[in-house]
Order: structure tokens, then sequence, then C-alpha cells
């Protein structure tokens, strides 16, 4: 098998007058864990839905491994979902939630119980087997979900704000074991989010959804460094939108920026006054008003400047990044 | 504020457990036709020793039990769909749908009752239309039969099904339904794994809304039903009326709420079961 | 405070009748049972204001009175079984004859019937009369049968006959006390009886005929008849007039007929009597001689069709009900005529247990 494991072609989406997804084309590449990003309505879910088979799309189609889904109802297509609300089953115990799918294809018996007790293993729930969904903690019941759309080893899976439900301390443990989980398994991961710093964190390739249209793909890394929009800049990550000359715009990331109490030996200089400081641990964010009326973000780690300080920022010829628009 | 927490007990006093005693005092008493009332007090089982030695009783009370489970079922099965179809229409035009169930209430019970008796009639409409129609040329008399019985139980009892369905079908998370599709269920298969179960508290408070006034049904089977159909509704009246046999009558009575304090006791339950999940 | 003024609203609420003012009579009767225009007359001509009230069924009747304290001063029972009953449980006053100037008016005939239950008739006064027979639609009879007995109990008890109208329909009355009589007249047994092997061949009749009935009902058959969906019934005179005057109305006009069985036939009697409790009772009194006269029975009897037990009101009635043989039937008729006794309460429950069973086919 080769080629995309998903392919999206001209997809749109309406809801009355509202367009969720608007012709949309997509590549998704096998074993990827692919993050769509954007703001609320923006138009993730709903793609993510048209993925799994819940939205009959108004125009254009999804090929799954090849395979031309239009028409093919949720029930039959080789992929799974885990919702944000995780959706457990409440009446059935934890070992009937994650059985739930095997059964369905008439699995039963010995082989069942070995693959939901392996899943369960595989999750580190196995001692909670026999328990309703209400008598577990948040993260163990995002760990049921994950393990009941898991069992069928889908060729796609499909998770609709992760870790949305969860609070901020597990949310950064359950990233690594997605992505440990993700790399062991091999499957690719479509993920909805709207948290940019879990889709930087996760993703091997992310989309940046903006009203209902993909705004750019790549790696993470590419996305953040060289954004190219103006929204995306702003969307991913924290960026000083400057004026270049010939009415162009520019990007400056404010760790690119020198900040220093005596003018620095750099193509660009200006100076200015500290207006706010945010200390975030590692480094400290500076708001500095320039002379010429800006105002600009830097980044320093240098902990010795206060607010009302004079000050000079600098940055070198390629440190801001040229947009699009 | 006293007052107002009294008033449910106060309701129940007056309106229940007084008048349950007086039957039963009634009811331990010996039939006294020489006297107003026709009662004479005393501590006697002798009333409802005589219900447990004639097979008549137990006969009347098995064929309502008969009549009021065949009933329930099938106000079940067409109660269903119809509060799976309200559950699952537009939030706007429920209680439009809900008002169309709940609607024939606005008319009297009774009248609706005799509504059935022209419907079902030898040369009633249902009648008319079958020879009009030449679909069946002979269609004999639907009326005075257990059939008839039933439809009219159904009828009659059908909101008492379908208002406690919706409320738990309602309820019901859709995405529960996406995600058994999603891990390949049918839908036929994701109702009978999810949808059913989880209104299965919606299904036992309808049936028992349904089971327990059909069993002690008397309008229905004495106008729609036959001679032969004998439930223990009209055996009461008889006791009553026919033998003006006060003590006896309220023996019955008392013990058509006994049997039937299993089911709603059962009723209560779920209620309050339903009640400790929602908080 | 505030909830014993609410329990005293509730007592209120319960009391069947306002406390009667002087100068009124609270009357409980059948509906359409009184020519109107002579209530007022009679309110107008003694200054006493009727409080006037109906019922169709003689059990929601018994069940007031048997409760005690019913408030009325007149009610108009049916005699057997429900007046009798009554009377046994000393429910009713006698009544003081001499304030009774109508007395006379009376049909002896009827008296002596009535006297059976109320021995030297001292507590009632009778009303309409009429009989139990058959109904039953001429022209599907005659399709099915065209010497039909009519005017035999055979139409209704004798298996070869009934069974030939099993499917345009059969109804008997649902009462132990009409039909099991009947059933004993057929056999040449005495109706009366209350012996438990006549009782039991009786059962046997009805239950030879029971799987060619549609229905035993006792107010049924007249909607039945008169709309069609039966063909024969067995019931009360006046109930089967009053479903041939309405099929004659119908579009399709139906012809039902009413026969007396020649065997014999039950004799129903409605009874005004006023109960011990009454809170007027001379008011009564001047009502139930008020319904003595014979103007006011004669236009009662045109209202609804029956014989009154008032041989003064014979001359006042309009041929047409005063000569027809069917209310007003001619003397050898008569002779047949009978009445049954109220019996034990013993005797009451066992006829009914085995009404029920016969009904029920077990």
């Amino acid at each position: 098998m080769s080629g995309p494991i998903v392919r999206i072609e001209g997809l749109a989406k309406r809801f009355g007058a509202v367009t969720a997804v608007d012709r949309v084309d997509l590549d998704i590449e096998r074993g990827a864990l692919f993050a769509l990003l954007g703001g609320s309505g923006c138009g993730k879910t709903t793609l993510l839905r048209l993925l799994a088979g819940f939205e009959t799309p108004d125009g254009g189609r999804v090929l799954i491994d090849g395979q031309d889904m239009t028409g093919v109802p949720p029930h039959l297509r080789p992929v799974n979902m885990m919702f944000q609300s995780y959706a457990l089953f409440p009446h059935m115990s934890v070992a009937d939630n994650v059985a739930y799918g095997l059964r369905r294809e008439g699995g039963g018996g010995a082989e069942t119980d070995r693959r939901v007790g392996e899943a369960l293993d595989q999750v580190r729930l196995a001692d909670f087997a026999k328990r309703r969904p209400a008598q577990l903690s948040g993260g163990q019941r995002q760990r049921v979900a994950l393990a009941r759309a898991l069992i069928k080893r889908p060729k796609l899976l499909l998770l609709d704000e992760p870790l949305a439900a969860l609070d901020r301390k597990l949310r950064e443990g359950t990233r690594f074991e997605l992505v440990r989980l993700q790399a062991e398994l091999g499957l690719t991961f479509v993920m909805v989010t709207h948290d940019q710093e879990e889709a930087m964190s996760m993703a091997s390739t992310l989309a940046v959804m903006d009203a209902g249209r993909i705004v750019q793909v790549g790696a993470p890394h590419d996305v953040y460094e060289r954004p190219a929009s103006r929204f995306v800049a702003g969307f991913i990550g924290l960026a000083n939108i400057l004026e270049a000359p010939g009415g162009r715009w520019v990007a400056l990331r404010p760790e690119k920026i020198v900040l220093s109490a005596a003018r620095p030996d750099l193509p660009h200089a200006s100076a200015g006054k500290v207006v706010d400081i945010a200390y975030e641990g590692a480094r400290s964010l500076c708001r500095v008003a320039l002379d010429d009326g800006r105002t600009m973000l830097a980044a320093t780690s240098d902990g010795a400047f206060r607010r009302g300080q004079d000050v000079w920022l600098g940055w070198a010829a390629d440190a801001g990044h040229p947009l699009d628009e | 504020m006293r007052l107002v927490i009294a008033l449910p007990f106060v309701w129940l006093g007056v309106f229940f457990l007084l008048p349950f005693a007086l039957v039963l005092a009634i009811a331990l008493g010996a039939n006294a036709p020489d006297s107003v009332p026709p009662v004479e007090l005393g501590l006697s089982p002798k009333n409802f020793a005589l219900l447990f030695t004639d097979d008549l009783y137990l006969a009347a009370w098995l064929t309502s039990l008969r009549i009021a489970a065949v009933s329930t079922l099938a106000a079940l099965l067409l109660g269903y769909p119809m509060a799976y179809a309200i559950a699952r229409a537009a939030p706007a035009r429920r209680p439009l749908l809900l008002m169309l169930v709940v609607l024939p209430f606005w008319t009297s019970f009774l009248i609706r009752i005799y509504a059935w008796m022209g419907l079902l009639d030898e040369n009633g409409l249902l009648n008319q239309f079958l020879r009009w129609s030449g679909i069946v040329a002979d269609p004999g008399t639907l009326l005075g039969t257990e059939w008839a019985v039933h439809l009219g139980i159904v009828y009659a009892y059908l909101p008492f099904m379908v208002l406690p369905l919706y409320a738990t079908l309602e309820k019901l998370d859709v995405s529960l339904l996406e995600a058994a599709a999603d891990l390949g269920a049918r839908p036929f298969a994701a109702f009978l794994t999810i949808t059913l179960p989880l209104s299965l508290p919606g299904i036992v408070a309808g049936c028992l809304l349904v089971f327990i006034p059909a069993v002690g049904e008397f309008v229905i089977p004495d106008l729609l039903g036959g001679t032969g159909t004998l439930m223990i509704g009209k055996v009461l009246w008889d006791e009553f009326f026919t033998n003006g046999d006060w003590p006896l009558a309220s023996a019955v009575a008392i013990c058509l709420l006994v049997l039937l304090a299993g089911p709603i006791a059962l009723f209560q339950r779920q209620q309050a079961k339903g009640l400790e999940r929602r908080t | 405070m505030r909830l014993l003024r609410l329990a005293s609203l509730l007592a209120l609420a319960v009391a069947p009748l306002p406390v009667s003012a002087q100068g009124s009579v609270n009357v409980y009767n059948w509906s359409d049972y009184i020519a109107e225009d002579q209530l007022k007359a009679f309110e107008k001509d003694t200054g006493i204001k009727v409080n006037y009230t109906t019922y169709d069924s003689n059990e929601i009747l018994d069940a007031k009175l048997k409760t005690g304290k019913s408030g009325y001063d007149v009610v108009v029972p049916t005699a057997s079984p429900f007046f009798v009953r009554q009377l046994a449980a000393g429910i009713y006053q006698p009544l003081d004859k001499a304030k009774l100037k109508n007395w006379s008016n009376l049909d002896p005939e009827i008296l002596a019937a009535l006297a059976k239950y109320d021995p030297g008739n001292a507590h009632g006064v009778p009303w309409m009369w009429g009989t139990t027979g058959i109904g039953y639609n001429v022209a599907e009879i005659r399709k099915r049968l065209p010497d039909a007995p009519v005017d035999s109990l055979r139409m209704i008890f004798d298996p070869a006959v009934v069974s030939k109208f099993k499917d345009c329909g059969v109804m008997l009355l649902d009462s132990a006390t009409d039909v099991l009589p009947a059933a004993l007249k057929y056999l040449g047994l005495d109706p009366d009886s209350k012996k438990p092997e006549d009782l039991a061949k009786a059962a046997d009749v009805v239950k030879a005929v029971r799987p060619f009935v549609r229905k035993f009902h006792s107010s049924e058959y007249i909607n039945a008849l008169a709309g069609g969906n039966i063909c024969l019934a067995f019931g009360f005179s006046g109930d089967v007039f009053q479903a041939r005057d309405r099929a004659a109305k119908a579009k399709d006009k139906r012809e039902i007929a009413y026969a007396i069985p020649k065997e014999g036939s039950l004799l129903w009697i409605d009874v005004a009597a006023v109960p011990k409790d009454a809170p007027n009772p001379a008011n009564a009194l001047r009502f139930l001689d008020f319904l003595m006269e014979a103007k006011v029975a004669a236009a009662s009897s045109e209202l609804t069709g029956y014989a009154n037990g008032n041989k003064a009101a014979l001359a006042l009635l309009p041929k047409d009900i005063s000569s027809n043989p069917l209310i007003y039937p001619p003397a050898d008729v008569r002779a047949n005529f009978y009445t049954i006794t109220a019996g034990t309460p013993e005797q009451t429950r066992e006829r009914t247990r085995l009404w029920t069973a016969v009904k029920t086919g077990r």
C-alpha cells in the first residue's frame, strides 16, 4: 500500500446558511499524528465528523486508504473515534465497553476476552475491568475511551479534543502517552484541538483551519517558524507583526528579539520602555513601548529588567519571517 | 412553611389512608342487608377467606392480569416508536407532538370509549370501510371481544406509556449512538445494545402506569368487551351493586390493592432510583 | 385554624344537598320521567320548590340510599329487586294515606302485584310499569326465519331458533333477576323458585344459547337495536319502544317491534317512595299526591310511552297509548304476568354467582 491514508477532495459541508467546511483539499500521510488546529467554529470538528461518516458532505469526497467513502455509513468505515465526551456506555462495565466493537463483528469468547485484557493492560486499567464508567476518574475514563476506540485496530483513529476534559497536570502526562501509543501501534491519528500548545507538542503534521478552510499545513516547526499568514502567525505562538518596506508584513517571534540596556550591535535596533513583565519561570515576557509608538513583545531569560526601565530591542536581519499577506 | 410540608401528608391522610381504613373496616364486617349502611362492623376475616375458596375470584383476577399484561405489551410496542420519534424530532416541534399525545384527555374518557363503540360496531365505521373497500366481505364484529378490550385499554392509557418513555429517550446522549455506530453497530444493533437498555427506566415506569390501572379497569371491558370477559373490576361491581354486599366488595377492593402493591412499590423504587441518579 | 376551616369546607362539599329551606321538596327520579310542565304547575299551585335531580341506573340510587342521609324526599326505584331490598333495610317510611286523597285513582291490579313486595302497599306508590319481552328487527328476523316465534320465549331460549340470529346479533339483559325467572317460566317451572336445582336447570337453558348471544347488557341493546347492530334482544318494554322510535327516525328506517312472550312476562313497576330521613316529609306526601293526579300520570305516560299505575288516567290518555296491547295488554295477557320475591342475601349471592358462571361460560 502506498499513497496517503486519507485523501480529501473538495469537501464541503453547510449547515443552513453557515459553511462549516469550505472546499477542503487535504492529504494525510500514513502513520502521521495529524492535528487539526483552529478556534471554535472553524469547522475542524465537522471535518472530523465527515471522516467518521456522522455527517454527509454537500460536495467533494473522502478516500480512506484509496477507498471512496461516499455513502458508506459510520459502522462500515475502517475508522474509529474517541469522542470529546468519551461517550462511554454508562450501563456497561469497562470491559464490556472495550469489547463492544469486537462483539459487533460477531466476536466473542476467549479471543475477545484476551484482546480486551490486552487493551486494558495497554492503558493500565486491568484492575478496573468490572467497574462502571461512573465509578472512574476523568483520566481513567479517557483511557477506557481510548482502549475502546483502538481495539479494532482501525486504519485511522480520530480524536476529538482528546485532552480537553482533563485537568492540566493530567494533560501533560497523557500527551506523551498518546504520542508513545501512536508510535508503538504505527497507526494514523487524526486529532482535533483548539490548543496550539497541544498541537505543537504532539503532532507530526498539523493543519490550521479558519472559517472552514485549511490555511496552512506542515510540520509544527515549519508552521511556527514560517507562518503563511498573519492569522497563523497570531494563532500559533506569540508574534510581533511588523510592517516591512514595500507594504509587506513580517512576523517576529519574541524569542528572536534581544533585550538589552545598551544599544545592541544588530541590524535592527529600537529604543523603548518596559510597560509590563510576565514572569514565566524559564523566561520573562516583556511588553515594550517603543519610542516610535509601536508596542512589541520580547522574551528574555535575564531577570534584571524592571517595569519602567529604558531598554533597547534588537534583532538579526533574518529573524523575521515574511508573510503572504 | 410547616403547612407546606404537612400538606402532602394531610392529602395522603384525608384522601388515601382514611378511605382505605374505612374500606378495610367494612371488609372486616358482615353483610347486613337490613340496615343502613348495610354493614355490621366486626373483625372477621371470612370475607377474605371467601375470596380464596371460590375460584371465581381467582379466575377473574387471572383474566384481569392477562388482559392488563397483553394490553401493556401492546401499548409498549406502539408507544415506544411514538416516544422515540418525538424525542428525535426537532426540539421546536416536540411540544406540539407531545400535546397531540395528550390531546385526547381534553375529552371525557367515557365519551371516547363510546366513540370506539361506534367505530367497532357491526355497522360501525370500521366495518363500513371494510365492506366498502371490499377487503373483507363479512368482517364480523370486533365489539364485544377481548380484542376490543385490549384496543380500548391501549388507546386510553397510551399517553401514560409515551410520556415516561419520552422523558428517558429525550435524555439519551446521541453521541452514545454515534459511538456505537463508530464501533461497527448497525442501527438496529445500536438500538438493542444502547437505546433499549438505557430507556429501561422509562419502559418500567410506562408499563406500570398502564398495567396498574388496567388490572382494575371496569368501564372499558363493560362497554367494549364481551360477556365472557370477566375482570376483577366487574366482580367488584357485581358484589357492590348487584348483590349489595358491601363488605365482600370491600374485601375484593383491598385484595386488588394489596396485589397491586408489588408493582406499585416497584414503580416507586424505580422513580426513587431515577431521582438519585439525577442528583 | 386554617386547616379546620378547610375541613369544614370539605364537609360542606361532601354533603349531598344544601339544607332544604322550608317549602321545598327534593325529588330524585329517572331522567325524562315526569312531564315538565306538570312540575311547574305543582310549584305554582303549592308554592313548594321542587329540587329535581335525575339518575339513569337503579344501582346509583341504591348506593346513595344505603349510605344513609341521602337528603332526598321522593325517590323512584324499580320494585324488584331494588325497592324490595331497600324496604327490607328499613329505608322507607310508611305512608300516611289519610293525606293522600288521590290514592283511589290507583289501579288495584297493579297495587296487588306491588303488594307482593310491599304488603298492604304501606310504603310505595306505583308510578310507571311495563313488561319484559322480546325486541326484534322485523326485516332481519323475517329474512332468516320467516315463521319465527316472535311472541314466545323460544325466540331467546330455543337454541334451534336463536342460532339463526347469531350473525345479526342477539343481546340479553345482564340481570339474574330478569333472565333466570324467564328461563324458569320457559321450562314451565315457578319463575319465583329459589330452589337450587330449579335455578340450575334455568342456568342450563341460558348456557345452551350463550354461544349465540353477542352480549349480556342491561342498556346497550337500545342503541344496538336502533342502529341495526343487533336484530334480537330480551329487554324491558320501555327500552325497546325507545329503540323502535329512534330506528323509525333513522335515515334507513329500520322497523323494530316488541312482543310480550305468551308464556308470561315479568312485570316491572317503578315505585315512588319517601326515605325515612327525608328532610321534608310533609312536602314529600304532597308531591306523591300530585303524582297520583290523573292528569299528571296521563301527561307523563304520553311523554314516556309507558303504562302508569293510575286507573283514572286511562281515560285521559290518547287512544294509541291506552288501547295499544303492548302498553296496556288485554286481560288474558295480563293474567300471565308474574313478579318475583327478593330472597335471602345468601340466595342473592348464589344467584349472582350462578349468573356470572353462565355469562362467562364457566
